[in-house]
């Protein structure tokens, strides 16, 4: 899995002094787990981890060195380097300060769905390979057990690197329009009641919030106090303005990193509301997040020509 | 109840062209509904997504929200850029299943007060088919 290139690669980077720092993973402290970790000193990236476990978006932790000086390696996956893109494009993050070690991402593997097929597992006794794994003897596919939000990935190949380590790999195959697909051909009340399910679960921890890469406002409008937009309550009229609200807001900026369905504590679908109005800008203004560096944003242009039948 | 019941409508109206079409239609003495409730705003382009969502969650049976034509915005484009995020809007809206009449937008002139009226009347009548609003509105009430 090319944890012994990454190692090396970063140990280099620190000490030829490339970098301050590089932003990887590490073991989590439960098994099936990758945490984040921040390394400045060349012997300390032994610690580094790369596998079907790292699926928290590294994008995120380079939001509080904004306004330092550190030159900062970033280890991305597709959807990390997609909203790396994003940050740089919105000027939240200079692009001479970050340098991004590309990684083609192998899919990220779903704890939960692991335990729900086979039942008590130990991370001794899986050994994982290109797109299968092997345990108890026996060779098993990866792509069931994939996160949700991974197995719907279109770009695991980083759009943007400073160096790429591993080699380049096709999507899974499953488009983002056919998790979409399911609703979209529901009637009305159908898909109100799906939502109405999943959020009137929601506890507004906002964990999504904070684990997604491009939700950086310093005072987010559901925590305003003037205007106070929403209730801190969490009744579902409420959820539904927090959801739609931030949807709107990541509209044409969502990369589909999935980070904030990962984070959900209440395993809501949450990524499919950002996800649909991607959909909608990619289909009507042909225009999808973090894959360029020159494209204006979506909603800061225009074109004579877009929809319009909608207004009286 | 249900037979006497209007339908409260928020209307946020452009400065330049639909809030002066109204004016139009009163000083023209047109009649239309009195279900809305006007707040003018400097540019449809203004109106944030968040103030649609407020409205319904305050309780407004419908919104309506109308600018100046496609290339008639005081502002030059902020009609344009309005469009965009009302339809991105509108659809999501509906995707979650809210109706799609809930929101309506309009471009209506400063000398259009014969299409104000009747911008109002079919956003009233399309508003009292689908009856009083349930989806998002606020269940708890704080005070600030």
């Amino acid at each position: 899995m090319f944890e012994k290139e990454i190692r090396r690669k970063s140990e280099e980077l620190l000490e030829t002094k490339t970098v301050d720092m590089v932003i990887g993973y590490t073991s989590g402290s439960l098994p099936f787990q990758a945490r984040p970790v921040l390394i400045s000193s060349p012997e300390d990236t032994e610690q580094l981890v790369w596998n079907h476990f790292s699926s928290p978006n590294l994008a995120r932790y380079l939001l509080p060195y904004r306004d330092s000086s550190k030159k900062i390696a970033l280890l991305a996956k597709g959807c990390d380097a997609r909203a790396v893109m994003v940050l740089i494009q919105e000027k939240q993050f200079p692009r001479e300060r970050v340098h991004i070690i590309g990684l083609p991402c192998p899919g990220m593997i779903s704890k939960t769905k692991l335990e729900k097929e086979l039942g008590e597992i130990k991370e001794e006794d899986f050994s994982f390979e290109k797109d299968t794994f092997l345990w108890q003897g026996k060779k098993w596919e990866i792509f069931p057990f994939l996160e949700d939000t991974c197995s719907r990935c279109r770009y695991p190949n980083p759009p943007l690197y400073d160096e790429l380590i591993g080699e380049k790999r096709e999507p899974w195959g499953s488009s983002s329009t056919d998790y979409l697909e399911k609703i979209n051909g529901q009637s009305e009340e159908e898909r109100w009641q799906f939502w109405e399910e999943e959020l009137s679960r929601c506890i507004r921890c906002y964990a999504c919030r904070n684990a997604c890469p491009l939700c950086y406002c310093k005072e987010c409008f559901a925590e305003s106090d003037l205007p106070r937009w929403v209730s801190g309550v969490p009744t579902l009229s409420d959820n539904l303005f927090f959801h739609l609200g931030r949807s709107m807001h990541l509209a044409g900026r969502c990369v589909e990193c999935g980070a904030c369905e990962r984070a959900c504590p209440e395993e809501i679908k949450i990524g499919l509301l950002p996800l649909k109005v991607e959909m909608i800008i990619k289909n009507n203004f042909s225009f999808e997040a973090g894959l360029s560096l020159e494209e204006d944003a979506p909603l800061l242009t225009y074109r004579e020509t877009d929809p319009g039948e909608f207004i009286k | 109840m249900k037979n006497n019941w209007e339908p409260k409508i928020v209307a946020f109206l452009c400065h330049w062209c639909s809030y002066a079409g109204a004016d139009l239609a009163g000083i023209s003495r047109i009649q239309y509904p009195p279900n809305i409730r006007v707040i003018r705003v400097p540019c449809s382009g203004a109106v944030n997504p968040l103030y649609i969502l407020k409205a319904l969650r305050e309780g407004a049976d419908g919104v309506l929200v109308s600018g100046c034509h496609p290339g008639d915005c005081h502002y030059l484009s902020g009609n344009y850029f309005a469009r965009r995020k009302f339809f991105i809007l509108h659809e999501l809206l509906q995707w979650v299943g809210i109706e799609k009449d809930r929101v309506q937008f309009s471009w209506v002139s400063a000398s259009e007060g014969q299409k104000f009226s009747q911008v109002v009347e079919e956003t009233v009548e399309k508003v009292k088919k689908l009856g009083p609003a349930k989806k998002l509105v606020k269940e708890f009430t704080f005070h600030v």
